[in-house]
């Protein structure tokens, strides 16, 4: 009794560290997350390419779709 | 001796009775705290060892529509330091690293933080702040910071974890993405996505668990089960496009500094479906930098001056009193209404029609329009604007929409001049969101949809709500109006007021904006004139995809005030931006292309290669390429040696003829 009552309560410990940890986590990941969105935005990106003389361009791509043979 | 006996006897009930009497007293205090408040004090202690405890349910995030975060609660941290926990020998020993990593980090310099911790530990500070509100990257380098790596016990670091709402995308669109906020008495201040939606679906419900107190400051659940499982809040999805997002921010932000104006908003929206994909509201700080201050778009209810002449006009041509080549005379830049003078800019434009009047932005021609044909029936024309909800706010989800405000007859702000004044856009006050909603209907063929931020509400990957489009108004007016205003929109950036903003790239169509501001009193509005630069369109001109507004407040005037100029280019930048973001599509039926050509030489190839190991094949008539690709296959390893190009005119060694390996072979083509 007395010591499944001990062994609950060193569970309880063990869980509230768990959840610390899951919290400080969930805070890294957020944390980086916000760098890669900060990294990825266009108006960065043509911060940094702007250095080595790339600028975004003024014609969109051109996609060529190949219908496909089976339709024939 | 029995007289004693007697005594000692009288004495001894004496005693015995006072004993019994104080026996039954103990007894009946015991029945009556077992019994009578037993209730009670069976309470009192479940109180001090049970308690019920709230288990605080997970705040949903808020997502962009390509699922990027925009608003997600994590763990921040605040670091303290217990001054004068840490011995006096490891103190000074540490200081001075502790105060060269504070320096580093924080940018004060290193004595500084000396001289202040100094002064904490003599004032016997145990709860001296070192850093607030910081990420867990920053935390995880304080930790390890001399004297604090140390810990609680041997060097006083006490960190407060509290979870904070965070922008990930920072200050982009921080106004609209938003927060909720509730204080301790209860009251919320609720802005933006987040606040708007908090109640309903991102704050979910508060849990309970009864725990028991067991040592070290740590309570143990008491059943395994909760009382009440807590219940996540949803995850709302918004309809921001996180790219598109950015371009408007940036360019709204570049010209606003540009032109040193006071405040600033730019809206784009989905023109078949009414979605917001970016919205973004800047305003300049004493400092002169800008930030996300107000939701000016979605609460600021203004004058919006020359995009309204489009509305105007609409309403004209619609009730059939004007054509678009009736010809309005504008004289020349000045014109009187009632006694009072309304101007052009220039030196007027005379004679022209009406779809010219609105392409060049005459408000004497616009003024002229309406003050002719409603004049005497100025209801025609505010009943017109009430079918199109244009005295009504749009009923948007974000809280703090502004109100519309269009004087009618009888009204304090209502005159004789009030028509003529609002037929280009004064006298009457509406949002940026709302001009956006008019012009974003011409550009989806005349049917008014309500701006909306959010499309889905979800739990995971289970949809708990879906928004669809909330129309308005089924059709504004009849398809020839709608061509004809459309068309006029398309010219104005071609040939009209909106003609230094013409690509040739793409197309785009809209109304530009020139605005007076804070003229209530003209004498000081002269000598410091305000202005509301916008813009008001949609692109690309023909099928349009995206409207987009942009109002920008209160311009330097000696850098320029226009609407073209200053509104403009944020306007094109993000109409570019899409255009070359979307992939031109060319369609072709298929790769394989019959060469009769072609396919005899690979035959020829074919076979050739097949017959000929060690022995010359003729390769002449065959192409170069295939005639050095056969050689160089051959068993025998030969060297060729190749004349010109093109067709294989002569070989230096005879067909059927044996090779011999290093042998060099000639061959001359043309």
């Amino acid at each position: 009794m007395i010591a499944s009552s001990h062994s609950a309560d060193k569970k309880v410990h063990q869980i509230a560290k768990l959840t610390n940890e899951v919290k400080e986590l969930r805070s890294a990941f957020v944390d980086g997350r916000s760098k890669l969105m900060q990294l990825k935005k266009e108006s960065y990106m043509e911060v940094v390419m702007k250095e080595k003389n790339i600028s975004i361009s003024l014609n969109p791509p051109t996609k060529i779709r190949v219908k496909s043979s089976k339709e024939d | 001796m029995a007289i004693t006996e007697t005594n000692i006897l009288n004495r001894l009930y004496f005693v015995a009775g006072c004993m019994f009497v104080f026996a039954l007293a103990v007894v009946f205090k015991l029945c009556s705290i077992q019994f009578i408040e037993g209730d009670l004090y069976r309470e009192l202690a479940e109180k001090r060892t049970v308690k019920h405890f709230d288990i605080e349910p997970n705040r949903g995030n808020v997502y962009s529509v390509d699922g990027s975060l925009l608003a997600t609660s994590i763990p921040k941290y605040d670091i303290r330091i217990d001054a004068i926990q840490a011995k006096q020998t490891v103190f000074d020993d540490y200081l001075p690293a502790l105060a060269d990593s504070l320096s580093a980090y924080k940018g004060k310099s290193a004595s500084y933080y000396k001289d202040i911790l100094r002064k904490a530990r003599a004032k016997k500070n145990r709860y001296f702040l070192l850093a607030r509100n910081i990420s867990y990257s920053e935390y995880l380098r304080m930790r390890n910071f001399p004297l604090l790596n140390k810990g609680a016990i041997g060097g006083g670091l006490i960190v407060e974890q509290t979870t904070r709402r965070e922008h990930p995308m920072g200050e982009i669109a921080a106004r609209s993405i938003g927060y909720e906020r509730i204080d301790e008495n209860n009251y919320a201040t609720r802005v933006g996505i987040d606040g708007a939606f908090g109640e309903k679906y991102l704050q979910g419900k508060k849990g309970k668990r009864l725990k028991q107190k067991i040592g070290n400051g740590q309570w143990k659940p008491i059943a395994d089960f909760d009382q009440v499982e807590p219940k996540d809040g949803y995850d709302v999805y918004t309809t921001i496009d996180v790219n598109v997002q950015d371009i408007a921010h940036h360019s709204l932000l570049g010209q606003l500094e540009k032109y040193e104006a006071e405040h600033g908003c730019v809206v784009v929206m989905d023109v078949k479906t009414g979605e917001i994909r970016a919205i973004s509201n800047l305003a300049k700080t004493s400092k002169g930098t800008y930030y996300e201050k107000l939701n000016y778009a979605v609460g600021e209810s203004h004058e919006p001056g020359s995009t309204f002449k489009t509305i105007a006009m609409m309403a004209a041509l619609e009730d059939k009193v004007i054509d678009t080549s009736t010809v309005i005379d504008t004289k020349n830049g000045r014109k009187m209404f009632y006694g009072r003078p309304i101007n052009d800019s220039g030196k007027g434009h005379g004679k022209i029609s009406a779809a010219k009047a609105l392409e060049v932005s005459s408000n004497i021609g616009l003024a002229t329009i309406v003050n002719d044909h409603y004049s005497k029936k100025p209801e025609k024309f505010l009943d017109r604007l009430s079918k199109w909800k244009l005295d009504q706010p749009l009923g948007v989800s974000i809280i703090g929409e502004g109100q519309p405000d269009i004087p009618r007859p009888g009204a304090e702000n209502w005159s004789r001049n009030a028509l003529p004044s609002m037929a280009y856009g004064y006298n009457l006050t509406m949002t940026p969101l709302q001009t956006l909603a008019f012009y974003n209907a011409i550009a989806n063929d005349g049917e008014l949809i309500k701006p909306r931020f959010i499309r889905a509400v979800k739990s995971f990957d289970k949809n708990i709500e879906t928004f669809k489009k909330e129309v308005l108004v089924d059709k504004l007016c009849s398809d020839k109006t709608l061509n004809e205003i459309k068309d006029i929109l398309k010219n104005i950036v071609i040939r009209g007021t909106g003609s230094r903003m013409y690509s040739e790239t793409f197309s785009m169509a809209g109304k530009t904006g020139t605005a007076r501001t804070d003229y209530a009193n003209y004498e000081e509005w002269k000598k410091d004139k305000k202005y509301i630069s916008s813009f008001a369109g949609y692109f690309p001109a023909d099928n349009p995809k995206y409207s987009c507004i942009v109002v920008i407040h209160k311009p330097s005037t000696q850098v320029g005030y226009y609407g073209a100029d200053v509104s403009g280019p944020v306007f094109k930048r993000i109409a570019q931006k899409i255009y070359t973001d979307t992939p031109l599509i060319d369609e072709v039926n298929k790769l394989d292309f019959d060469n009769i050509l072609v396919e005899q030489d690979f035959e020829n190839y074919f076979t050739n290669a097949n017959n000929y190991k060690a022995l010359m094949p003729s390769v002449v008539g065959m192409p170069a390429m295939d005639a050095i690709a056969l050689l160089e296959n051959l068993q025998v390893k030969v060297k060729v040696k190749l004349n010109g190009s093109g067709i294989i005119k002569t070989q230096s060694i005879i067909k059927h003829q044996k090779l011999k390996p290093n042998q060099t072979i000639i061959l001359d083509a043309s």
